[in-house]
């Protein structure tokens, strides 16, 4: 058995892991391993996002932590499904936007609150805050632009951290599910950015905003999508020349949602060079090592990208 | 043999420890192999073994190995009856 962390002064964390504990306790020990690989800072981190976020609401963080065990569980299973079929399951974009994103119960109780939780409990997650914080963020301080759009908000976590940790700094997010951009808003509005921050339903192929901008968030969107090509030629026309961009993708991660395939990183550069992109820098990080070679694993690749 | 048995043979396969006795309340807080890779690896074997499909719901309301013995039972049965 796992002792657990005893996080006192992390009232937050502690709420979780304990709910785990209690609730789930297979995936408790995800706390004390994300604890051993990225340390103080990373426990100060996710305390800070929950205290800001939950408050002391604490039914509303015992409610986040189940979507997140139903969320976890369920990724874990259609991985093992996935290891089987080499594929995901068939379906089009309006059927996973009939069953996740129009879908409020299912975006409120589960699949927000958990996403919003694995930023800070999946390894490669958080590796890709890190990349956000220590690669991208260095560029769009440097570059002096002064507005961001953020298309696919999810949760508004990446909108939130490029307005607190660039507080010089305007977004626009857009979202085709109303319940996203719900969330981000008050996401957004508890870390005190909601003044410098407005977003809208919009689909920016059909109708994209009048104007480029300096920079563009585009995280894990392109797996939702039946044509991500031609939803990264529209996010290309978004970026002013000599701006800077941050695109993400999942890749062989299952998901109720994830309806595009990508077998490798490398064919998520390679998309993105075909729609316009230059490439500054990616990286890709795996959630954990499998048990055996032929065991897939769920891999975020992350990609800076300038025009 | 009974659903327990069967189980226990299960647990002690994913585990590779012979000596795992399961009990109704035991939980992965008394193993400390049982992470949340060997939990999946746990269903799908128990799926495999005893011909079942589990929901994540089903999985979500499981408390300890009890229950879990339980809902095989149940499932068992709905199918001997269906």
């Amino acid at each position: 058995m796992i002792e657990p962390l005893g996080l006192g002064g992390f009232p937050h964390v502690d709420a979780v892991e304990s709910a785990l504990r209690l609730r789930a306790p297979y995936l408790a020990g995800i706390v004390q391993k994300q604890f051993k690989e990225f340390g103080q800072s990373w426990l100060a981190a996710f305390d800070r996002e929950l205290g800001t976020f939950f408050g002391n609401d604490a039914a509303a963080l015992a409610s986040a932590v189940e979507g997140y065990i139903k969320f976890a569980l369920d990724g874990m299973l259609l991985q093992k499904r996935f290891d089987k079929a080499g594929r995901y399951e068939p379906k089009t974009f309006d059927q996973a936007a009939a069953e996740v994103y129009q879908n409020p119960d299912y975006m409120f109780r589960l699949y927000l609150p958990g996403i919003q939780l694995s930023h800070f409990l999946w390894r490669h997650h958080y590796r890709q805050h890190i990349f956000f914080v220590e690669r991208y963020l260095p560029l769009v301080m440097e570059h002096g632009g002064l507005r961001f759009y953020d298309v696919g908000v999810g949760t508004g976590f990446y909108s939130k951290e490029m307005l607190r940790l660039a507080p010089h700094l305007s977004g626009e997010g857009f979202d085709l599910s109303q319940f996203s951009l719900t969330y981000a808003q008050r996401m957004v509005s508890a870390f005190g950015a909601a003044d410098r921050y407005r977003c809208s339903i919009r689909n920016i192929i059909a109708s994209p905003p009048a104007a480029p901008a300096p920079f563009i968030l585009n995280v894990e969107v392109l797996e939702h999508l039946e044509d991500p090509l031609a939803f990264l030629k529209a996010l290309f026309r978004m970026l002013e020349p000599g701006g800077y961009g941050m695109v993400t993708a999942a890749v062989t991660a299952p998901n109720a949602d994830h309806i595009y395939l990508y077998n490798s990183a490398q064919e998520v550069v390679v998309q993105i060079q075909e729609a316009g992109f230059k490439i500054v820098e990616y990286c890709e990080d795996r959630a954990y090592e499998p048990a055996r070679p032929s065991e897939s694993v769920p891999i975020n690749a992350a990609v800076i990208v300038t025009r | 043999m009974d659903v327990k048995t069967v189980l226990n043979s299960v647990f002690r396969r994913v585990f590779d420890n012979d000596s795992i006795a399961i009990f109704d309340e035991m939980t992965a807080n008394d193993v400390e192999e049982w992470d949340s890779l060997a939990h999946i690896n746990l269903i799908m074997e128990i799926e495999s073994e005893f011909s079942l499909k589990f929901t994540v719901d089903d999985i979500l309301g499981l408390r300890n190995v009890g229950e879990m013995i339980r809902l095989i039972e149940r499932k068992l049965a709905a199918r001997g009856s269906s």
